[in-house]
Parts: structure tokens; C-alpha cells; sequence
């Protein structure tokens, strides 16, 4: 598989002498969906933003696609990387849902033409209307509203900064659901920062265990969430099914063992 | 670092009752407006800078005087296109650039600005906004609801300033090309970043509103703190020190 994303031996700080990420490596392969997973603090928001360029290493490389974020300005690696914020409304600017959509590919200079084309299919993926004034919708609609602008220039890399904070159940499935279908469909490569294990298990294939801007973990999300040592160095508490199944798994380990539960969540073993 | 946040310290600036660092920063400045002389506004400058630097902030004292210096140079280059009086400097064929009283004034005038603002800035450094609005309402016996405003106004310029920031980063990250040298460009593109910061700011003062009046905002006075704020011989003698300076700038400056 083609790299999409490459840290090599990065530290950053945001002030002298205090580094917040310190001689981190890993690679993230095109058509990934990784999941950044750690406390409060653990250096997340910060890869994060080292990806496409808002922050530059202090120590060590980033490339996207190939390209060195610190010498390739944050608006061309921009064509590449789409970052959906926490709060859509450090994102929202314009006073139509219509030019909002339209703000980014106008930023990146695409033809009239396809603009129109864009907007017209993005108000009907999210289920949006062009004329709405997006500071008055709900949260749920300014985060649908906040992702089609992201997602209207098809990037390559999509970049979730807590995507569901503040979300309902039913918002938040909504717009998961989709990225899923992008990640799967489309091959967009997913990195997901997010605080909810629930989320992390149903969706990411990949995880990222930090802890004091250190890489504890990576691999499958299956594995990790089995590793309540590891989630623990980190503090984080596992999601409540996997942490269910050990539990369970420790209690009758001389009965059933975790393949046993697997099966009979997959149904047909006779348990 | 925020040119506006407080810096903890333990130096005779520090340790001065709120009021008279407001006071002293008000007259200080006055003391500046009085002079009519650029080497008097270069000797305020320096004397606020080597204060700074006794109290261990001299290096934030160079980093605003920097950045006043920005608004200086404004100053000064509007003074001197405009100002016609004196005899002429620098003539371009028939076109008189700029004059004698021209260049004098600018100086001045830039210089002046430097210097009445600097003392002002400073008084951040070494202020908790917190104390110097609870000495506002003990011994300035101004309503607290004021008080509470003007302080709160300073406390948010830094809030601001780092949402601001994320709304830049947030729109840089889609493509908008803040690294621009034009600066009518980089205006036209900074214009629509008013809009976020704007609602997310009425936002955060709505919910600052109604958390202060869930802690009982409305039922504060002049009793309700507990810390005390006296006047001491310290702040008498940093009174009689500005008073001799305002003295020395009215008289011989």
C-alpha cells in the first residue's frame, strides 16, 4: 500500500524546552481508518495538526503524499487533507450554507462550473438547504454543515478532530456512517481523534495508543481493546462490550474462551 | 506569549496596591503627553523600560515596545506627509515630501505614543485583573457591575486573540492563503473570520453572563470580597515619584 501520511522521529512543543510530541514514528497507509486514542493532554489534537501543516515539527519530518509539511504551505497541503474541527463554528464563515460549501473549493480555485455541480450534491448527501443561515441551525446541522465543506473537495486525507462532541446518538451515527462509506467506498483515508471508545471500536480498523506524547500502541483496534494493560498506561478505559467479553472471558476462562464469544456474537455456536 | 498576561512577581511593582498602578500608569502617561521634547520622550521610554526591568520584566517591556513601535512608525509616517509647517526637507521637483516641523512633529508624536502606552501595557504584567477590580470596588468605591465590566473587557482580549487564532487555522486548513505578503489581500481574506469569531464570542459572553448570575452576580458589593487592599507608604512613594516627574515634565521639558 502507498503511504499517506509519514512521521519520522517528529517532536513538537509549543514552547521551548516543554515538547508535547517526542520521537514519534509511524506510517499510515492510503485507504486507512485510524483512530487516535489517549487522556486529555496525551498529544492527539497535535498529530493531528502536524498532518496538515497548522503546526510544524520542531524535530523530525511529516510528509503527506509525499510532500514535507514544513516546506509545503498549509493551503496546498489543503487540496490533500480535508480537518473537520471539534466546533464547527471556528469553521463556518459565511452567511449561506450555500457559499459555505462553496468556501473551499473557492479557496483552492476550482472552476465555476464545478462548484455549482459540487454544491448541488453535497446539499443533497447531507440532507441540507443552500439557503439556510448556518449560525442558526442545530449543533448537528452545523457539523453536517461543517463536514460537506470539508468533504466537497474530496481529499485524500480525512482528518476528525472529535467529530461527535455534542452530538446525539442518532447525529452521530449519521455522520460516521458516512465517513465509513467514504473510508470504505472511495478509499479516503480516515484519522479520527476521539475520546469515545464506542465510536473507536465500531469504526476505526486502526488505533494509536499515546500517553505524554509517546506512541504506547498501534494496531488493530480488535487487539488494543483487548489490551486493558496498555489502555490503562494511557487512561483509557475500554468500550463496554470488548471490556464485557474480558470480563466474561476472565470468569469463565476454563469454560469458554474469547474465540467462544466471538462465534456467538457472530451466532450459530452452540454455546 | 500574550503581551497582555499577568506575570507573577514579588518586585516593589508588584507588590503596590492595584489603584496606584492604575494611577501610576495614568500618570505616567500624563507625564509623556506633557513633554514637548523627543529627547524627554526617548528619557520616558527608557526610564519605563529600565523600571520593567527592575521589577524582571525587561525583556516583555522590549517585546511591547516593539510592537508600539509598529504603531509608532504609523503614527509617524502620517505626521510627516501631513504636517506642513517649518521650512521644507525634502523637495521632489516642484513637490514639498515633507517639512522641518513636519519631521519634528512625527517624531514626537510617535515617539509620545510609545511612550504614554507602554506604562499602560505594563500595568498588565504586574495586575491580576481579579485585584484590581476588587480594589476598584473597595477603595474606588465603584460599583461592581462596572468594576466587573472594564476588567472582564481586558480579560477576554487574550480569549480572543487565541479564537482568533483557531478560526485562522481552521480556515488555513481549508485552503485560504493567509501567507500572502499583499497586504490588501491578506485584509480581504482576515474580513470573513469576523463572522465566527463574532458569534462564537457573543456565545462565550452569554454563557459567561449567566454563570456569573448563577453564582450570585447580582448580590456582589463592596463587602462581599474577602481580600483587603490598603494603602501603603510604598504607594505614597510611587505617587510622589510620578508627581515629581509630571512636575519635571511640565517645567523643564
Amino acid at each position: 500500500m502507498a503511504e499517506m501520511v509519514k512521521f519520522d522521529h517528529v517532536a513538537f512543543g509549543y514552547a521551548p524546552g516543554a515538547e508535547t510530541i517526542r520521537d514519534l514514528s509511524f506510517t499510515i497507509e492510503k485507504g486507512d481508518f485510524v483512530a487516535l486514542i489517549g487522556a486529555n493532554g496525551a498529544g492527539k489534537s497535535t498529530i493531528s495538526r502536524l498532518c496538515n501543516g497548522l503546526l510544524r515539527p520542531t524535530a523530525g519530518r511529516v510528509t503527506l503524499c509525499g510532500q514535507d509539511t514544513l516546506t509545503t504551505p498549509t493551503s496546498r497541503l489543503a487540496r490533500s487533507v480535508g480537518f473537520l474541527f471539534q466546533n464547527p463554528d471556528r469553521q463556518i464563515c459565511e452567511n449561506t450554507v450555500r457559499d459555505e460549501i462553496a468556501f473551499s473549493m473557492k479557496a483552492q480555485g476550482w472552476p465555476q462550473a464545478k462548484i455549482e455541480e459540487r454544491i448541488a450534491s453535497a446539499l443533497d448527501t447531507f440532507h441540507l438547504q443552500g439557503d439556510w443561515f448556518p449560525f442558526e441551525r442545530s449543533r448537528g446541522e452545523r457539523q453536517r454543515i461543517a463536514l460537506a465543506g470539508v468533504l466537497v473537495c474530496e481529499p485524500e486525507l480525512l482528518i476528525l478532530d472529535e467529530p461527535t462532541t455534542g452530538l446525539d446518538y442518532l447525529e452521530c451515527i449519521g455522520i460516521m456512517d458516512y465517513v465509513k462509506t467514504l473510508n470504505e467506498e472511495k478509499g479516503v483515508t480516515v484519522l479520527m481523534v476521539s475520546h469515545d471508545m464506542e465510536l473507536v471500536q465500531s469504526y476505526a480498523r486502526r488505533v494509536f495508543v499515546l500517553n505524554d506524547g509517546r506512541l504506547l500502541g498501534d494496531g488493530p483496534v480488535n487487539t488494543i481493546m483487548k489490551n486493558t494493560a496498555l489502555l490503562g498506561q494511557a487512561r483509557v478505559l475500554p468500550a463496554q462490550i470488548p471490556a464485557l467479553a474480558l470480563c466474561f472471558d476472565e470468569r469463565f476462562a476454563d469454560v469458554y474462551t474469547v474465540d467462544d464469544m466471538e462465534a456467538v456474537l457472530k451466532g450459530g455456536h452452540p454455546l | 506569549m500574550n503581551l497582555l498576561h499577568y506575570t507573577p512577581g514579588s518586585s516593589f511593582l508588584h507588590r503596590l496596591n492595584p489603584i496606584t498602578k492604575l494611577a501610576l500608569a495614568f500618570f505616567y502617561g500624563v507625564a509623556c503627553i506633557l513633554c514637548d521634547s523627543v529627547l524627554g520622550e526617548v528619557g520616558f521610554i527608557l526610564l519605563m523600560l529600565a523600571i520593567s526591568a527592575a521589577a524582571g520584566l525587561g525583556a516583555r517591556a522590549l517585546r511591547l515596545t516593539r510592537t508600539l513601535a509598529i504603531l509608532g512608525l504609523f503614527m509617524f509616517v502620517l505626521q510627516l506627509l501631513f504636517v506642513r509647517d517649518g521650512s521644507p526637507l525634502l523637495v521632489i521637483g516642484n513637490l514639498c515630501v515633507f517639512t522641518s516641523g513636519g519631521l519634528k512633529s512625527a517624531l514626537l508624536l510617535s515617539l509620545r505614543v510609545i511612550a504614554t502606552m507602554l506604562p499602560l501595557m505594563m500595568l498588565f504584567a504586574i495586575t491580576q485583573m481579579n485585584d484590581l477590580c476588587n480594589a476598584l470596588v473597595k477603595q474606588a468605591h465603584l460599583p461592581y457591575r462596572y468594576a466587573f465590566i472594564v476588567t472582564t473587557a481586558f480579560r477576554f482580549v487574550p480569549l480572543f486573540t487565541t479564537e482568533f487564532r483557531e478560526i485562522e487555522d481552521a480556515q488555513r486548513a481549508r485552503g485560504v492563503e493567509f501567507e500572502t505578503k499583499n497586504l490588501i489581500k491578506k485584509i480581504q481574506l482576515a474580513a470573513p473570520l469576523c463572522v465566527p469569531l463574532l458569534v462564537s464570542s457573543l456565545k462565550k459572553v452569554d454563557a459567561s453572563a449567566i454563570s456569573a448570575e448563577m453564582r450570585g452576580f447580582s448580590r456582589r458589593n463592596r463587602t462581599s470580597g474577602f481580600k483587603e487592599y490598603p494603602l501603603g507608604a510604598r504607594d505614597a512613594l510611587a505617587m510622589a515619584f510620578v508627581a515629581v516627574l509630571i512636575g519635571i515634565s511640565a517645567i523643564f521639558l
